[in-house]
């Protein structure tokens, strides 16, 4: 249990490195079927694994290429401190069943947002080669 | 946008959505908040996901944990062992992340992510 338990941390993390997210959206379903949690208890369990800076590593690699807007960075970092308190508040005193359909529903509105992002690729091309023409003086 | 304090606004109240979501599901909010500042800020698709991890090193989820300490619905034993594997895991995730074309990865991602949330949307409904 207690391998599973590391191994599965392991698998998360490589998420949370390549997509640049804190990995809560697959540690809290599979708690909830691997580990076989109450949905509030493994969503409270994802929340405290969250405290410590668990992608402090995965930053510094997108930091050394530079793919860190700072400024910006720190007030999402404000606004999520505020509305995490707000959606905490309204999660705990909700039926298991209903938090666990309402997470469903998140998770498929979330899939699509996802998709929708990846046919953007293109713009960030044509940025970096609007870079190199003016670093070649054109 | 343009830089400014509008824009700062703006991305702070985009991150307010995305903390309540945070809160309401135990999760990072990282999963909102790097297509959202695509879509709405314009930013590119690595620094989306490098600022988003910059929102996710201060304890931002500190309220919200509290909110479910409180009320019994934390497993520290495993929350504890869960930590070292996400952070060794990022490192390699961030060194992938530079080297793959990560646009079909990500596709994956919304793959599993959305048989995911039917998943639990039909295991709540049944039960």
């Amino acid at each position: 249990m207690t391998a599973l338990i590391l191994l599965l941390g392991l698998g998360v993390g490589v998420l949370v490195g390549l997509l640049g997210i804190g990995g809560g959206v697959v540690l809290v379903p599979a708690m909830v079927y691997a580990l076989r949690m109450d949905q509030h208890l493994a969503q409270g369990t994802s929340l405290l694994i969250l405290l410590p800076p668990v992608g402090l590593g995965a930053l510094r690699e997108y930091w050394k290429q530079g793919s860190v807007d700072l400024r910006a960075g720190i007030f999402c970092a404000a606004g999520m401190l505020v509305g995490g308190y707000l959606g905490g508040l309204i999660a705990v005193p909700l039926d298991s069943r209903r938090l666990q359909g309402l997470f469903g529903c998140f998770l498929i509105g979330a899939a699509f947002l996802l998709w929708r992002k990846t046919e953007r690729v293109a713009p960030r091309t044509a940025a970096v080669a609007d870079v190199k023409r003016e670093a070649d003086g054109g | 946008m343009a830089n400014g304090p509008l824009r700062d606004a703006c991305i702070f109240l985009a991150a307010c959505v995305c903390g309540m979501a945070s809160g309401l599901f135990g999760i990072g909010g990282g999963v909102l908040l790097v297509p959202l500042l695509v879509l709405l800020f314009s930013f590119a698709q690595h620094r989306a996901q490098g600022t988003s991890l910059v929102a996710l090193i201060p304890p931002t989820g500190l309220l919200a944990f509290w909110a479910y300490a409180k009320a019994g619905d934390v497993s520290w034993r495993t929350g504890l062992l869960l930590i070292p594997g996400v952070f060794f895991g990022g490192i390699a995730g961030g060194w992938l992340a530079k080297r793959l074309q990560p646009q079909r990865m990500r596709q994956v991602f919304a793959g599993l992510m959305f048989l995911l949330g039917v998943w639990q949307a039909v295991a709540a409904w049944r039960r």
